[in-house]
């Protein structure tokens, strides 16, 4: 063999540049490439099939090159399932010409006759000899033209194809060496974050690319990693460093934008879809329609309504655009690399074929989402700063502005004439097209009006042998953005056709498959119903049967379809039929569907395990879309942000699935990527008639919608009825304005009668306090202590600020406050304090110019304080950091803004004596009564308040309260034992932030913990020795799981609540966490949701506090952090998940 | 990391998933959602599941993290059985979510080395799969269950007693 290098290829010049599409070389390699794309269904493996059986080379000798702008045939976009049926028959002609050349060499080679020599696995054989491929192009470039008349195999010789073959990328992915879009690293890139305008998902209409008023960058200039913020027209966004700085400076950028004009009304989709402008476009007038509808003696006229969907990409898209001095690069998730590259040109108006568009696959997409719109958006920002960059869309942006699957009505009429389908004609709208790049719509590239497209007609001539017909699709703009999805128009045209036909069947007292059977002239389709009927198990009936087995019914329902695609009429893909089992459950309204029996008839199968594959994905996401899936709107946008409010089908949803594919290999392969998504609506909704003898005709056929149309009412209307909201301002403040002025009233009296007899304090003149130099170290770490133990950095320090610098705001019924500054600074801080006046503010609330502090600062405690302690502490403060800051002024309402009134609380609340042991205790139990009581001020959040703010003693003491917007649990008394707490678990609790799965603490708990590190292990232990004798009462059995709680029926304040869309908000958001379906997430809760404080609250604030802002640990502890929502959820979603958890899990809390 | 320690300097607000990506250049933990809700980001944790999107990386400091790159056999650099199990019961379509079944079908089977077809759905109910692979991915798992039982079954000795406590693995 020579060692030269050679390579045969084959190639197609008519259009303007070589394209190849098959090149075999002296490595022994064949590399195909196709201008269609992997979208994760396996094609590649399909097209090296075809290449490695025309070619007689093994398949591990065949690689595949999909999508490169570069490199592969401009074939248009990956859609319509035409891969193997459209872009594969020049590859398998090429891969055929390639073989008879190398036929030819090798029979010359080998001195045999031409048409004599055999060719297999990469080898030329004549009788004992044999010659391989590689030999045959040694040292020559051979080219030749691509002739699709080249002879090709006859199927029936088939090794290869045909054969299921082993996914070729699955062993690279298993291991997470695949390198998806996601993956990929380009030297010196940087990351990009885009700002979306507040129009979100909308791509028509004058504000479109004109809504930006005004950004600041020099806002977010000095931020970490800062690189660049870019604009062009409504195009905005920031390119940093690292991506979570370019995130976090687009987070921090102020910009106005314009709001848009609302929306046309969505919650009544139909109406909505039928009123906008139109062309209407008649497809089919067989007949004379209005004499045949006139002739019937059955006429039914029904409206069927599909609703907008999400594609849903699992991976948000992601590109890297390198601008090259104008030669650009793309990294590209595309399903339409050509389509991409044309866009990008006009964005940046070169000519395209200066553009290299590299292919990489991404998650699959299913039709059009954002992964050419994120190519612009690199393209745009990389240009701006001259080097690559990252833009990785966020969950949210990718929710919001993919293009939608259109909504789509379908308005029908129809009738018999003595038994038969006589007459029948459909109006279709579907506002959708092909979804305009996104870059080009921001930046002004191209104008926004709305641009109708023809895409609402496949499939949309009912298969039926019907003598009139009246069959007109509207074509119209979209609404939102939308593009196509799987199934396209085909899908709602199908749930029309054969929901309708199913009825008729009944109305003419026929079985249903029976019926269908006898309109169907083509046998092939006959065949196909026949053999899914007969394999499918279908149980003949002339009425529904509504099989019912206590509170579940059973039905069984038929569709089928012919998907077609492509400009109307169109080409037919592979015809899927469906056999499928529903159960529902007549009291919540609930639709599973268990079984589903696809046969499918294809032509000639590739590989079958592949076929099958892609029914199964078929089946479970369009089952999905049609029993849960339906997109939200506000009046301005599109509104979901995460999978929490549009949920997708789970694992224990999805229905057993059976296939069986009709045997027809002589028949030319036919497209299978959405065929059997394509019955999946109507199938559903008659086996439902068929359970029930209720049509659904709008889906998703949702729990709601189900009760609705069954007539089921809604139970437990307390969960979702209006909930007074009540908050320390209600409680402390009593209901309402008259009592709290019948308070200020009170106080008012008082001030008036006792004010002459206030003590008057004198101010303690400035004067420098004492170095911290001046202190011994073991002062300095006793003070070190005290400062952990009081949690003074916390209430001291604003998130993000300087530390101990105050300034934070207090919450009070009485107005807001902010803390002081207690660094020594001299002007703002503690720098001219002395120990006497620090003694003072700390023990009698008297700040050093002699004014009253409010009791938000918790003296009452401190001044149970030792001695030494306190002068430690005032030791201790002089070493920290000083901080020139001014306390803001308190906001205070009238008439709590006079400070002397906190004179007159004091009189009446305050307690100075310090604590003295009890002889009758253990040290440790002295200790730690110390440490709760004086410096830990634990009763400052755990003990409640009366309603002039003062913590209430005795048996109220630490009985649990709310705190800045949180909820401080009981920690003494029986509220508390009942919990459970222990001597164990309180010290686990205080030492580590976790007492097994007790409690762990979260929010200002958290922050006091992580101070608590500070402690030595013998303090922790003298707390917990003390809290646990607080303990009154026996401890009882806490229920683990307050699931357990929900089972009972019979009792109202346990019943499940329905099943709507905030109990799927909750199951698609939270359980993840708070029910988790895995032993031992190291992600998940540590406690269950029935002893978190927060749902033991008295009320839900402390819940809509911790669902909007989440829970960030400190890192010292074992406690865990938890996302907040507060961006993806709105209040009013908030709300509805904070009442259903209380409904749900808080029957169950002690 | 994946049996070798690794130090590094982080920002504290950083994700686990965002250093692993970024900084490491471990990709298999894809982000889908950022908020714990679909699953391809899970990693085990001292082999624990963990959604790394909603962790902190510091928060994982002094942790065996194990991810798809890592489970393979160290020595013989032969496939982890569940991996093997998705292979052969071809449990991925686009596969971005593979990551996250492997690494739960891991957890599930640490916890219940026989589970039926239902214990399988229901150990996954919070992991989204949008190809609709879900028939492939319970059938991997099932075939991973069967692989791990025959490597235990191998690691029992001829006379029919388990090697397993003179430090054989599982």
């Amino acid at each position: 063999m020579s060692g030269d290098y050679g390579r045969i290829l084959v190639f197609r010049d008519e259009a303007g540049p070589r394209e190849v599409f098959l090149s075999f070389d002296t490595s022994g390699v064949a590399i195909g490439f196709n201008g269609h794309v992997d979208l994760g269904t396996g094609i590649e493996t399909a097209l090296s099939q075809i290449v490695a059986e025309e070619l007689d080379l093994p398949l591990d000798r065949v690689r595949m090159v999909l999508g490169d702008t570069e490199k592969t045939p401009n074939q248009g976009p990956t859609i319509a399932s035409e891969t193997i049926q459209i872009t594969a028959v020049p590859l398998r002609h090429a891969s055929a010409q390639i073989r008879r050349e190398l036929a030819i060499r090798g029979a010359r080679r080998l001195n045999a006759p031409a048409a004599r020599v055999t060719l297999e696995d990469g080898e030329v054989r004549w009788k004992d000899t044999h010659v391989p491929y590689e030999s045959l192009i040694a040292g020559e470039e051979i080219a030749l033209r691509l002739d699709t008349e080249t002879p090709v195999k006859n199927p029936k010789d088939y090794k290869i194809v045909g054969q299921s073959a082993a996914r070729v990328d699955l062993p690279a992915k298993v291991t997470g060496r695949y390198p998806y879009v996601h993956d990929v690293f380009v030297e010196g890139m940087l990351h990009g974050h885009v700002i979306r305008p507040p129009y979100a998902g909308r791509d028509s209409g004058a504000f479109i690319g004109k809504s930006l008023v005004s950004f600041d960058e020099a806002a977010v200039g000095h931020m970490p990693g800062f690189v660049a913020v870019v604009h062009r027209g409504d195009f905005l966004g920031v390119v940093a460093e690292r991506a979570d700085q370019a995130e976090a400076i687009a987070e921090a950028l102020p910009v106005e934008w314009l709001m848009p004009p609302d929306l046309p009304d969505m919650t009544s989709i139909a109406d909505t879809v039928r009123s906008q402008p139109a062309t209407p476009r008649n497809c089919d007038s067989t007949g004379d329609f209005a004499r045949g509808i006139g002739e019937c003696d059955v006429r039914l006229t029904r409206s069927y309504v599909w609703p907008y969907h999400m594609h849903g990409s699992i991976g948000p898209s992601c590109s890297i655009a390198d601008w090259n001095a104008g030669e650009p690069i793309v990294w590209s998730g595309t399903q339409n690399p050509h389509m991409l590259r044309a866009d990008l040109a006009n964005l940046m108006q070169i000519d395209e074929t200066l553009i290299d568009i590299r292919r990489y696959q991404a998650a699959g997409c299913y039709g059009r989402n954002c992964a050419d719109d994120v190519c612009g958006d690199a393209l745009l920002l990389s240009q701006a700063v001259g080097r690559p960059v990252r833009v990785q869309l966020t969950r949210t942006q990718e929710h919001l502005w993919e293009p939608k699957g259109a909504a789509q009505v379908m308005d029908v009429e129809g009738g018999l004439l003595g038994g038969r389908f006589h007459a029948y004609s459909m109006d279709s709208w579907y506002p959708s097209n092909r979804g305009p790049n996104l870059a080009l719509l921001l930046t002004g590239r191209i104008t926004p009006e709305p641009r109708p497209s023809d895409m609402g007609d496949r499939t949309i001539i009912p298969p039926y042998a019907i003598p009139h017909k009246a069959i007109t699709v509207h074509d119209m703009a979209p609404i939102v953005r939308a593009a196509w999805m799987r199934g396209v128009s085909a899908l709602p045209n199908t749930f029309a056709h054969e929901c309708f036909v199913d009825e008729l069947a009944f109305a003419a007292g026929r079985d249903p498959v029976a019926f269908r059977l006898d309109h169907i002239d083509d046998p092939r389709t006959a065949h196909l119903i026949r053999e899914c009927a007969e394999r499918g198990g279908w149980e003949e009936r002339s009425e529904p049967r509504k099989r019912r087995e206590g509170r579940m019914a059973y039905g069984q329902g038929f569709a089928f379809a012919t998907y077609v695609h492509g400009a109307f009429p169109g080409t037919a893909a592979a015809a899927s039929a469906w056999v499928c089992d529903v159960a529902v459950d007549m009291e919540t309204g609930e639709v599973s569907l268990t079984r589903v029996f696809v046969a499918q008839d294809q032509g000639l199968v590739i590989n079958p395990d592949g076929v099958r594959h892609q029914i199964h994905g078929n089946v479970n996401q369009t089952a999905s879309r049609v029993l849960k899936e339906e997109l939200s709107f506000d009046e301005i946008a599109v509104t979901p942000k995460s999978w929490a409010t549009y949920p997708l089908q789970t694992f224990p949803e999805a229905p057993a699935i059976e296939t069986m594919l009709v045997e027809r290999s002589g028949d030319p392969a036919l497209g299978v990527g959405e065929s059997a998504a394509v019955p999946a609506a109507a199938a559903i909704a008659n086996a439902i008639f068929d359970a029930t003898g209720v049509r659904m005709r709008e889906a998703p056929f949702t729990p709601e919608k189900m009760r609705a149309a069954l007539g089921i009412s809604a139970s437990r209307p307390a969960l979702v009825g209006p909930v007074a909201k009540t908050g320390w301002r209600d409680r402390l403040g009593g209901k309402g304005l008259s009592k709290r002025f019948g308070l200020a009233a009170l106080l008012g009296g008082s001030l008036t009668a006792g004010a002459l007899a206030l003590p008057i304090h004198r101010a303690i003149p400035p004067a420098a306090a004492p170095q911290a130099s001046s202190f011994s170290s073991d002062i300095l770490a006793r003070g070190r202590e005290v400062f952990a133990a009081g949690n003074c950095a916390d209430c001291h320090t604003v998130k993000g600020g300087a530390a101990n610098a105050g300034g934070l705001a207090m919450e009070t019924p009485f107005g807001t406050i902010y803390t002081s500054n207690i660094t020594p600074d001299p002007k703002t801080g503690l720098g001219e304090w002395s120990f006497a006046a620090f003694d003072r503010a700390m023990r009698k609330g008297v700040s050093r110019d002699g004014t009253s502090l409010y009791p938000a600062f918790p003296y009452t405690s401190f001044a149970k304080m030792s001695g030494d302690d306190m002068f430690a502490l005032y030791a201790f403060l002089q070493t920290l950091e000083p901080v020139e800051q001014e306390t803001p002024k308190a906001a205070m309402a009238v008439p709590f803004n006079l400070r002397p009134l906190n004179a007159v609380w004091k009189a009446v609340y305050h307690d100075e004596t310090q604590l003295a042991p009890d002889a009758e205790k253990s040290p440790a139990w002295n200790r730690g009564r110390y440490l709760v009581q004086a410096t830990g001020h634990c009763s400052a959040c755990h003990s409640p308040r009366n309603a002039l703010g003062a913590e209430k003693g005795g048996a109220a003491a630490l009985s649990g309260a709310p705190v800045k917007g949180w909820y401080a649990p009981a920690i003494a008394g029986e509220k508390a034992a009942s919990f459970g707490w222990s001597e164990e678990s309180f010290y686990q609790y205080l030492r580590t932030g976790v007492a097994g799965d007790l409690a762990a603490a979260a929010g200002p708990m958290a922050e006091v913990v992580s101070n608590l590190r500070e402690l030595p292990d013998s303090d922790i232990r003298a707390m917990a020795t003390y809290l646990a004798s607080m303990q009154t009462g026996q401890a009882e059995a806490l229920p683990v799981n307050a699931a357990a709680a929900v089972a009972s029926p019979d009792d109202p304040a346990t019943e499940a609540p329905p099943l709507d869309g905030v109990h799927r908000l909750f199951e698609s958001a939270c359980a993840v966490c708070h029910e988790p379906a895995i032993g031992g997430l190291a992600t998940a809760a540590q406690v269950p949701l029935s002893r978190s404080p927060a749902v033991r609250s008295q009320n839900d604030e402390a819940l809509r506090t911790v669902i909007r802002e989440g829970i960030e640990a400190p890192l010292n502890l074992k406690t865990r952090d938890m996302p907040g929502f507060g961006k993806e959820l709105t209040e009013a979603q908030i709300d509805a998940l904070a009442r259903y958890v209380r409904a749900r899990y808080g029957a169950a809390a002690p | 990391m994946n049996g070798r320690p690794q130090t590094l300097v982080v920002d504290a607000h950083r994700t686990l998933l965002d250093v692993l990506r970024s900084d490491l250049a471990i990709t298999s933990p894809k982000y889908g959602c950022g908020l714990a809700q679909c699953g391809s980001c899970t990693v085990l944790i001292d082999g624990a599941p963990a959604r790394s999107c909603v962790m902190r990386a510091a928060k994982a400091n002094g942790a065996a993290i194990t991810t798809l790159e890592g489970l393979a056999h160290a020595q013989t650099g032969e496939l982890h059985p569940v991996q093997r199990g998705f292979v052969e019961a071809v449990g991925a379509q686009c596969g971005y979510c593979l990551n996250g079944m492997v690494m739960t079908a891991i957890a599930l089977l640490r916890e219940n080395p026989n589970p039926d077809e239902g214990d399988v759905r229901a150990a996954l109910r919070h992991n989204l799969c949008r190809c609709g692979t879900h028939k492939e991915i319970v059938a991997s798992v099932m075939r991973a269950a069967e692989l791990m039982r025959e490597e235990a079954q191998a690691q029992t000795s001829p006379d029919g007693t388990s090697s397993a406590g003179e430090g054989a693995s599982a």
